[in-house]
């Protein structure tokens, strides 16, 4: 399993439920230097889900035009993000008797176990997408490289996303239309984690929550590695429709309002505050009293957070049966990070601190490019940045994607 | 419920309860009855299973059939969830349009933390009920629990859910009572609701005081049912019902109706029926349904069973597909956390009164 070398270009892709990011980068000395950005609104999600796949493979190959276009270079491959509760996590793990009369570890070992782990068959009717190392335990001790070393019994673990072989299929289909081919998928969360958080937080623990218009992905790193990854189909599209349906308004309307007025937190004052729909009080101008506002959309902001929170204690008791596991912040020493277009609502980081009861921030990607340094573009920024980390080291392939994609669709 | 609104009803309307429990039905002595299943669950409920309810409503055939015999507009008032009403509410209401009735249907949904099985049963069941019945109107539980203060009694929420059924329920009963002001004709009601599968409209409110009218018409446009996930907001014909004691006059009758009009539309027909009744004080109630397609005359039905393959009566199936219903998380799974729908509002799960508009 040798690593393949890096393209020179990278092109990654996020399909969300409100818009499509696309961006080409150049890979100089191990860096992304920016070539090209497009971004569109996406038709055919809800929820995450896919509606419409005309229309949804219609903006998706329009994005790479673009890319295409504004950087005169042909893209091959793409990086694909994962998002949604269609991609399901589970851990999977490999055994070995170390056999060396020693007792040390070689790298067959260490491979015997890994190949033992992905034996394991994915659940009937998926396929996996991508394994995620976890910790190696040698004599269960975590040990970051077990070669060498003196034990009885190796264990790796792994974080395996599969997904519904349609569904898959179909995505990758998107993409393969325009003879382009997926190089490898990414979790959306894993994405934005990347571009927010440091390893000094991955080290420590951190709860990355993505929250975008049609879902909330989130991930937990803990000693360096991936913990637990999940999702649940709540998002901002949700805050926009429950606005929609209190005040009776139009769609747009409601958006437009949640942006200006809304609040993660409601507070009394809010109450005593009325506000003009259009602010000219012209004809078929509106009033509305804040406080119903930021109720509404407080109201949904907190309990999709503590959806988040309980979800990631139903992984973590699923991991560490019988241990009674608390999210605090001794756990968590670097609290919750809050990326995705939803981490823009006001007092977000706010809201998170009184439901979880951890610090929050909201995170900002680190690029380059200023345009790009907000909540919203974590997740794309964050492909860039985790196709080329994770790139070498990491693909968890024993074959490689592509030798697998190819006997799956003969190309 | 049932028992609770006969006694509301004028003497014009007939009513009968259904249900295979018969320990409920021996409680409401003033009714008609007829015992669901009495083979299938031999007098006991169906313990939440709607195929026992399904088979229950279709062993009981006949006596339902000489129920709606000769009956021109059947108002089907049904709570979805559980086995009886989410099993036999679409055989009862295929029934009764088989015999000829026009089916308008209530059916309320469970409450959100009666979890996701019952929300399941009940969303399957008006699915079916959507492309039976010439009118839907669904009432969510949920909505009840707003309508009341937070300390209000159990019972205040559920008058409410009484209120808007017995005001639809006297409003077209009106339409064939003697004595209207402004008389509507049964037939015109019906063309309304012609067309099955249609979206349905329907909203209640009441006014009292000086302006009563008004003050009503107001209500009924921010009625809850009006509003909630999905509701239908404009449609093309709608039947206008408005009561009120002796002081109410036909200037204000009209301008409740303009103002419904303005809120709902109605372009196509409006029909209007107005109603003195000296019991009502300075009260004053309107009523309003209506249906989203362009009503047709309503075509003579045949007397038995073909009703399927006429071409005037075209089954809408689109306006019956659950988008309609669930707004903009139509056509996608439901989702369930925590046996919850999360796709409904959070303040209306939660049951949270929110800050009354300016």
């Amino acid at each position: 399993m040798t690593p393949k070398p890096l393209p020179s270009l990278i092109a990654v892709i996020d399909i969300g439920t409100h818009k499509t990011v696309s961006l080409l980068g150049q890979i100089i000395d191990g860096k992304a230097r920016m070539l090209s950005f497009s971004e569109r609104r996406t038709d055919g999600v809800v929820k995450g889900t896919v509606t419409d796949l005309e229309k949804l493979t219609q903006c998706v190959h329009e994005v790479v035009n673009d890319i295409e276009r504004s950087s005169t270079r042909a893209v091959e491959q793409i990086y694909l993000s994962l998002s949604g509760p269609a991609a399901e996590g589970e851990r999977v793990k490999g055994f070995v008797a170390v056999p060396a009369h020693d007792g040390k570890v070689t790298a067959k070992d260490v491979a015997d176990a890994i190949s033992s782990a992905k034996r394991l068959e994915p659940p009937a009717g998926r396929s996996t997408l991508l394994y995620m190392r976890q910790p190696t335990m040698l004599d269960g001790r975590a040990v970051s490289n077990p070669v060498g070393m003196a034990g009885k019994r190796l264990e790796v673990n792994f974080w395996r996303v599969t997904m519904e072989e349609g569904n898959m299929r179909m995505r990758v289909g998107m993409v393969n239309g325009m003879s382009i081919r997926v190089r490898d998928f990414i979790l959306a969360a894993h994405a934005a984690a990347c571009a927010t958080a440091s390893d000094a937080d991955k080290q420590g623990g951190v709860l990355v929550i993505d929250m975008g218009a049609g879902t909330t992905d989130w991930i937990l790193y803990y000693k360096e590695h991936i913990l637990c990854a999940g999702s649940i189909s709540v998002g901002g599209e949700h805050m926009t429709n429950d606005l929609s349906v209190a005040l009776r308004i139009s769609r747009e309307t409601a958006e437009d309002l949640k942006q200006r007025f809304g609040s993660a937190v409601h507070r009394d004052n809010d109450v005593n505050q009325i506000i003009w729909k259009d602010g000219d009080k012209g004809v078929g101008d509106q009033q509305f009293n804040r406080g119903t506002i930021t109720k509404v959309i407080s109201l949904r902001y907190q309990e999709t957070l503590e959806f988040v929170r309980k979800d990631v204690l139903r992984h973590l008791e699923h991991i560490f049966p019988g241990h009674a596991v608390k999210l605090d912040q001794q756990m968590i020493p670097s609290g919750v990070v809050l990326t995705g277009g939803s981490a823009n609502l006001a007092d977000a980081s706010e809201a998170v601190q009184l439901v979880t009861g951890l610090t929050a921030r909201i995170g900002i990607p680190n690029f380059e490019n200023d345009s790009l340094r907000k909540p919203e573009y974590a997740g794309v920024v964050g492909l860039m940045t985790a196709a080329i980390t994770d790139a070498p080291p990491v693909v968890r392939r024993p074959r490689g994607f592509i030798a697998n994609l190819k006997d799956l669709f003969r190309f | 419920m049932v028992t609770r609104l006969s006694a509301q009803l004028p003497p014009e309307i007939g009513v009968a309860l259904l249900d295979t429990d018969a320990r409920s039905l021996q409680s409401a002595a003033t009714v008609q009855t007829v015992q669901l299943g009495r083979a299938q669950t031999r007098g006991m409920g169906t313990g939440g299973e709607a195929a026992l309810g399904l088979a229950s409503a279709e062993s009981e055939e006949a006596p339902l059939r000489r129920l709606f015999t000769g009956v021109p507009i059947v108002v089907l008032v049904t709570g979805l969830g559980g086995g009886t009403g989410s099993g036999a509410a679409a055989v009862v209401a295929s029934l009764a349009v088989d015999a000829g009735a026009t089916v308008l249907t209530f059916a309320t949904m469970p409450f959100s933390h009666e979890g996701e099985r019952r929300m399941r049963q009940a969303n399957d069941t008006t699915v079916l009920l959507g492309q039976k019945c010439h009118g839907l109107v669904v009432v969510h539980n949920d909505l009840l629990l707003q309508q009341v203060a937070s300390d209000a009694p159990l019972s205040e929420s559920f008058a409410a859910a009484d209120a808007w059924v017995s005001g639809a329920l006297r409003g077209i009963a009106s339409a064939f009572a003697p004595g209207a002001l402004i008389a509507a004709d049964p037939g015109a009601l019906r063309s309304i609701l012609a067309t099955p599968g249609s979206p349905t409209l329907y909203a209640h409110g009441v006014g009292q005081g000086e302006g009563a009218a008004m003050k009503a018409a107001r209500a009924a446009c921010d009625c809850p049912l009006a509003h909630g996930p999905g509701a239908v907001t404009k449609v093309a014909s709608l039947f206008v019902y408005v009561a009120g004691g002796t002081a109410l006059t036909s200037t204000e009758a009209f301008e409740a109706v303009a103002a419904v009009r303005t809120r709902f539309g109605g372009e196509t027909s409006t029909i209007i029926c107005a109603r003195i009744d000296a019991s009502m004080g300075d009260r004053t109630e309107v009523s309003v349904l209506g249906a989203s397609l362009p009503a047709p005359k309503a075509a003579p039905k045949s007397k038995k069973g073909d009703k399927a393959v006429d071409p005037s009566q075209p089954v809408f199936e689109f306006a019956t597909e659950e988008s309609m219903r669930r707004g903009l998380f139509g056509g996608t799974p439901m989702t369930f956390i925590d046996g919850q729908d999360v796709d409904v509002p959070a303040y209306i799960r939660k049951a949270v009164r929110l800050p009354a508009t300016p």
